[in-house]
């Protein structure tokens, strides 16, 4: 059984991991519960460390024969979807507080629940933030799924590379407008060390998910290029929109199109500068022959 | 909801749902890195014996090796997995490798082909292995692939001992 559900935790996408810092907590003030029903299900968790997603696998079978255990299981699962349910609540009281346990514990206080709820957190607001970030990736993925399947069905034409990297950037962007005032304080804080690895994580798979719709299919180091090169236009565009405060963010739409544009010219330039190369060589080839041709005939003579 | 795991209409994706992904990962970026380092011997030893007697051999082999490169890269697609970094890497020394020991003469050239070989298949047994034990329906495909092409360096390593012993 344990085998099947590590074959399951390794499909979980980078999405699940923001939930990593909760779960970890999760287990932490768990282990303060005085209840007596800590039982063997979080026991055989806490024996996998390293296992980011515990929550995220099937309770069912296991619930079905541990009776009392099992009820614990059930709970056990239901809070790490209450927990998301919190952060998502809690995403509204933003503007307003900021990524931080007030925000959270107003949150929790419109699902009916104590403010203390907010404790199951970071104080920091990490966990929030990280489930912001994963919900925006979500919601590209699944945009850019979408418009997949219609360009696929032949409703709409497929964009060339350069407009479809702007479109997709620009959309991501779009999703922190609502949070722009206290998103400085939201990057601070994910350039934390120890948010960094979940960070990076998130941004990573995110970058190497708008190259995939973007139909790249490089197997070479291109790969690492172009992941690099987007990597670069989407984090100095996403600074340039912080202290953007033209209309609808013009300015910041206006900068990621030439950021983009130069990353094409850079492609074409280095395949020009190859050719050039070439050419030089075989050119240098050419008259390294015509010379020592010229200067055995010379022997000859 | 895992994003990116659903299953994709087009011909070029495979369904990468309930596979175990950071084991087939691997295992492609490992094959694929192979390949492309084999590739670049055989080219290095065509450099040197090109158009001496041993020519033709090496270079039927390398057409093979090709395939085999071919075909990972369209499985790396198909599995979304990232190409090693390394590869700049091996493009050197896999060249360098393959010209000198062609330098050697045809018997250095050979006994390289047959060392390599060797362990390649040695490679593709254990990964085999690792998927049969993994869930042999899941990954025919895969398994499919890496059989053939094991049986296709076992046959290159028994070109190159006979070669080696003319």
């Amino acid at each position: 059984l344990l085998r099947f559900l590590s074959g399951l935790r390794c499909q979980l996408y980078p999405p699940q991991r923001a939930l990593h810092a909760s779960a970890t907590l999760r287990r932490a003030s768990d282990e303060q519960k005085k209840e007596p029903l800590a039982s063997s299900p979080q026991q055989q968790f806490d024996l996998h460390p390293t296992d980011p997603q515990p929550d995220q696998e099937p309770q069912g079978p296991r619930s079905s024969y541990t009776g009392q255990g099992g009820q614990e299981s059930e709970d056990y699962e239901s809070e790490e979807q209450l927990q998301h349910r919190i952060l998502t609540a809690a995403l509204e009281f933003v503007p307003e507080h900021g990524w931080t346990a007030e925000a959270i514990a107003e949150g929790a206080k419109t699902l009916g629940l104590s403010v203390a709820a907010a404790g199951m957190f970071h104080s920091d607001g990490s966990e929030l933030i990280l489930h912001f970030v994963s919900q925006c990736n979500t919601k590209l993925s699944d945009l850019l799924e979408q418009e997949q399947k219609l360009v696929q069905l032949g409703e709409t034409e497929k964009k060339p590379t350069d407009q479809f990297l702007r479109h997709a950037v620009e959309a991501r962007l779009r999703m922190l407008i609502p949070y722009i005032e206290k998103w400085p304080q939201a990057v601070s804080i994910l350039l934390l060390p120890h948010n960094i690895p979940s960070s990076l994580n998130l941004l990573t798979s995110m970058i190497d998910d708008i190259w995939h719709y973007a139909g790249d299919q490089s197997t070479d180091f291109n790969w690492y290029t172009r992941r690099a090169v987007l990597t670069g236009i989407y984090n100095t565009t996403e600074l340039v929109m912080m202290q953007d405060s033209s209309p609808d963010f013009e300015e910041t739409w206006r900068f990621l199109e030439n950021r983009v544009a130069d990353a094409m010219n850079m492609g074409n330039t280095a395949k020009q500068v190859q050719s050039t190369g070439e050419a030089l060589a075989q050119g240098l080839m050419g008259a390294a022959v015509t010379v020592s041709n010229a200067e055995t005939s010379k022997a000859v003579r | 909801p895992a994003a990116g795991a659903s299953l994709r209409p087009c011909s070029t994706r495979v369904a990468l749902d309930g596979i175990n992904k950071p084991v087939v990962d691997r295992i492609i970026r490992v094959d694929h890195a192979g390949e492309y380092g084999a590739n670049r011997i055989y080219a290095g030893q065509m450099a040197v014996l090109g158009r001496s007697a041993v020519g033709p051999v090496v270079q039927q082999m390398w057409n093979q090796e090709k395939d085999h490169l071919k075909k990972f890269n369209e499985l790396m697609v198909a599995y979304r997995v990232r190409p090693t970094v390394l590869l700049p890497f091996w493009n050197v020394a896999g060249f360098v490798l393959g010209a000198g020991s062609a330098l050697l003469g045809k018997k250095g050239a050979m006994a390289c082909t047959v060392a390599v070989e060797e362990s390649i298949s040695d490679h593709y047994n254990s990964q085999i292995r690792t998927l049969i034990e993994e869930d042999p329906e899941k990954y025919k495909e895969l398994l499919q692939i890496i059989k053939q092409f094991r049986d296709d360096e076992r046959e290159h390593h028994d070109i190159g001992l006979e070669h080696d012993a003319e």
